[in-house]
């Protein structure tokens, strides 16, 4: 071959490497960013008046006075609302029959929506559930739900080769003639006024508890069940992975046992996630009944199961990297080899199978599949410690599929969705984060 | 054993003096330890021998219920009718589907970026592109499966054409210019004479390079007028998956090229060979068996997989039609078991409670089987290159 073509050739695979390696930035980056901007949404966003009422009605929370006198001025605007609706109403009465049950056809959606926009319009039953109890509690959310009060979707099906198109039909021309048609351009000018939006920055989404099955309030059961699941994996898991890391080390035997040990090992590592789930509900729930059914302790034990083979694997290279000298001065100065694990090499190995158990943490916390079947629910308060050990709880990598894939008003709650992955990756990426400081540490310590 | 010699010897100096009895003890408690150590290490072996069978006791009823035949050569998958129908040859098509959908993307990019780890990069760089590989293995499946099915489906469905003939283009506009200059040069290596050969290289690749841009020209634009049902397809579920075993792939093969040491590059190097030529030529073949495993690790993670596989393969349990089509939505052996067990665990003891650990019982064989394979494939080459 040409050795300039050679030489291209040689170019393009350098590039062709760079290039893979830019594209795994590249994918983390695509992931990531839009996780991070719509998840600190969730925290920092521009609140209405619907949302500090709903803070103080539900949570107790906020200055009473100035939401007295908030609410007047919202009041004021209101009125004229109330009454451009009652206006209409009576003037209904006067149609006649098929006209009026036409207007009242198109009325029934414009008095639907503006409900969802501004809260409960008077003169109608107090709503059960607490989502029917309040307007938009986020501006976003009010200019989107604003849209779909001023114009009907609808959908375009004349070309039937292609997929269908929406279109949107302005509702005041639908009221043209009446007097509705001047509730539209007053709704779409004093919005404002009335639910006086206002930049917030509400930690209680990490703090609180959830109202409505998460349509209002935070993630707390959430995170508190994620941190009990994870930290109950590693009680199991860390000492039982620490004390065979040090047999595997100091005292296994080159040989047929030791070899179905160290398959043992990499097979349980390889296992899907999924079946460790089916392990746990038919071993922990259904054979030895640790629970009645899901529950914290159940999920835990899967979930020690699952981490066990890393925590061991990353134990052992940290025993092992423990230089040989530091042993041989210990036993030199007569100690026993038991003394010598505990005083000289687990204390030197230590920061290095900390790092490993604080991976698995992170694994046992963002794992969903092992605790579909063994401990999550999907709606449910936080519980207390007695309870883990009778009663499953809400975990963030749940209620993320949960939310996203089953919630009735999934795409009414993104942002709570948004918040609960950015709070999921935030935990695993810092205690990973921490693992790898950690770790450069260690290495320059051992350097010299 | 070091510490009873220094007993035996200092014995006269009188600090030292242990009783016969107590040294007895002494061994005594050295053995239970011993025995209580392996004890817990044998724990993972237990563990691994408890799964098997609970998972295959669960799973045995369905095919005495049921019998073999229907699982592996029907799709009809209708468990909650009555009687239930429980075919599940889309099902395991699907996974398959995807699992090799992102191992073609995974497995060439993993490799080349491994390589890049390994030989191109230097230290300094490497440091800050290992936190990078790190960080894509510890995020979550579930957060994956959340971008998966609300970010990159809809944009897939309202944008798909694009997405594609873009993708097309930035992958292989590159590397059809390379074989066509490649294939120009093979072609008039024969010509002696120093300027024919040139004129007569710039002519086929002129030649060549319109036809190679016509080629992209056109399967770009059949890309683009595609038009994509659903988001949440064998395509998408693919791509996600295939970042997600990229690090897998990545760190283990990076393993093995470390292996291959330096006095094979250097022989290389001095018989005159590229960088290039020396890794595909030289240390690539040496390696192979470790790139093995880590492919079959990789095809595993992938495999195994649940929450994005849930999330956004659109869980519809039929062939695709064409049987390659990826733009179709499908359903795997996974998301089956997570998604049916909460009705299904109402009736345990039904078909349709075991047909489920059946399903898992597959994946757990599977998975088995490749791990011992992987295993063994990465000791025999450190046997091979220790050996050398």
């Amino acid at each position: 071959m040409n050795l300039g073509t050679r030489k291209i050739l040689d170019r393009s695979f350098t590039a062709v490497g760079f290039g893979s390696i830019a594209v795994m930035g590249i994918a983390l980056l695509i992931v990531l960013v839009p996780i991070i901007t719509n998840g600190v949404g969730s925290v920092f966003f521009t609140g209405t008046l619907e949302h500090r009422k709903m803070l103080f009605n539900e949570f107790g929370r906020g200055n009473t006075e100035e939401l007295v006198k908030e609410n007047a001025v919202s009041e004021v605007y209101r009125q004229q609302i109330y009454g451009m609706l009652s206006a209409f109403e009576s003037e209904l009465e006067t149609m006649d029959a098929e006209k009026k049950q036409d207007y009242l056809s198109k009325y029934g959606p414009v008095k639907t929506a503006l409900q969802t926009l501004i809260g409960p319009l008077p003169g109608e039953a107090e709503a059960i559930l607490t989502r029917y109890k309040y307007g938009q509690t986020r501006w976003g959310k009010a200019e989107e739900k604003l849209h779909e009060f001023l114009y009907e979707t609808k959908w375009d099906f004349s070309n039937p080769d292609a997929m269908s198109k929406e279109y949107f039909v302005s509702r005041a021309t639908e009221f043209e003639g009446t007097s509705l048609v001047k509730l539209f351009p007053f709704v779409e000018e004093h919005l404002e006024d009335v639910l006086r939006p206002e930049f917030t920055v509400y930690w209680g989404f990490l703090t609180d508890s959830s109202v409505d099955s998460h349509i209002f309030g935070g993630i707390w059961p959430e995170i508190q069940g994620t941190f009990f699941l994870a930290v109950g994996a590693m009680l199991f898991a860390f000492p039982l992975g620490v004390i065979a890391a040090v047999y595997f080390t100091e005292y296994a035997r080159e040989g047929f046992f030791n070899s179905i040990l160290r398959s043992a090992n990499s097979t349980l590592a390889g296992v899907p996630s999924i079946v460790f789930g089916l392990f746990g509900l038919a071993f922990f729930i259904n054979t030895l009944k640790v629970s009645e059914s899901k529950s914290v302790l159940a999920g835990s034990l899967t979930l020690a199961i699952m981490i066990l083979p890393t925590i061991i694997r990353a134990a052992e290279e940290a025993i092992l990297s423990v230089p040989k000298t530091y042993k041989e001065a210990s036993l030199s100065l007569g100690s026993t080899k038991w003394n010598t694990i505990m005083t000289v090499i687990l204390p030197a190995a230590l920061p290095g199978i900390i790092t490993g158990g604080v991976i698995s943490l992170g694994r046992a916390a963002g794992e969903t599949a092992p605790i579909i079947f063994t401990a999550a629910v999907s709606v449910g308060s936080a519980i207390g410690l007695a309870d883990v050990f009778s009663s499953p709880t809400p975990a963030l990598s749940w209620n993320i599929y949960n939310l996203a894939s089953e919630h009735e008003a999934a795409a009414e709650i993104r942002h709570v969705q948004y918040g609960m992955v950015l709070s999921l990756v935030s935990i695993v990426l810092l205690l990973n984060l921490s693992a790898i400081l950690l770790r450069a540490r260690i290495s320059k310590k051992l350097k010299g | 054993m070091m510490s009873e010699d220094i007993v035996k010897e200092s014995g006269r100096s009188g600090a030292f003096i242990v009783s016969a009895k107590k040294r007895k003890l002494q061994k005594l408690s050295k053995t239970a330890g011993e025995s209580i150590l392996l004890l817990i290490a044998s724990f993972v072996a237990i563990v691994v021998l408890f799964i098997f069978y609970f998972v295959a006791v669960d799973a045995v009823p369905y095919f005495q219920l049921r019998g073999f035949r229907e699982f592996f050569t029907s799709s009809n998958w209708y468990p909650a009718d009555e009687p239930g129908e429980f075919g599940a040859l889309a099902i395991i098509y699907g996974s398959g589907m995807v699992t090799l959908g992102s191992t073609l993307l995974s497995v060439p990019m993993g490799i080349a970026a491994a390589i890049c780890l390994s030989d191109i990069l230097p230290f300094s760089v490497r440091q800050y592109a290992k936190p990078v590989i790190e960080m894509l293995a510890a995020i979550p499946s579930v957060a994956f499966g959340f971008f998966a099915l609300v970010i990159f489906a809809p944009l897939l469905q309202t944008h798909g054409g694009p997405i594609l003939m873009w993708a097309w283009w930035v992958l292989a506009a590159p590397f059809l210019l390379l074989a066509v200059i490649v294939i120009a040069d093979l072609l008039t290596a024969k010509i002696e004479d120093q300027n024919r050969r040139q004129q007569m290289s710039l002519v086929l690749l002129a030649v060549f390079a319109l036809g190679a841009l016509a080629f992209l020209y056109w399967v770009g634009s059949v890309l683009q007028g595609m038009e994509i049902i659903t988001g949440t397809n064998a395509l998408n579920v693919s791509i996600i998956l295939s970042f997600m075993s990229l690090p897998t792939i990545v760190s283990v093969s990076e393993d093995a090229l470390q292996a291959v040491g330096r006095d094979m590059r250097e022989g290389s190097y001095a018989l005159g060979a590229t960088r290039a030529e020396t890794i595909v030529k030289t240390v690539l073949p040496a390696a192979s068996s470790g790139i093995l495993a880590a492919v079959i690790l990789g095809v595993m993670r992938a495999l195994g997989e649940t929450m994005v596989v849930w999330m956004a393969s659109g869980n519809s349990s039929h062939i695709p039609e064409p049987w390659f089509n990826y733009l179709e939505a499908i359903r795997t052996l996974t998301a089956t078991i997570a998604g049916d067990m909460g009705e299904a665990d109402q009736v345990t003891g039904s078909a349709r409670y075991h047909v489920l650990f059946a399903m898992g019982l597959l994946l757990l064989v599977i998975s088995f089987f490749s791990n011992l394979v992987s295993e063994r494939i990465v000791v025999r080459q450190r046997k091979i290159l220790s050996g050398q």
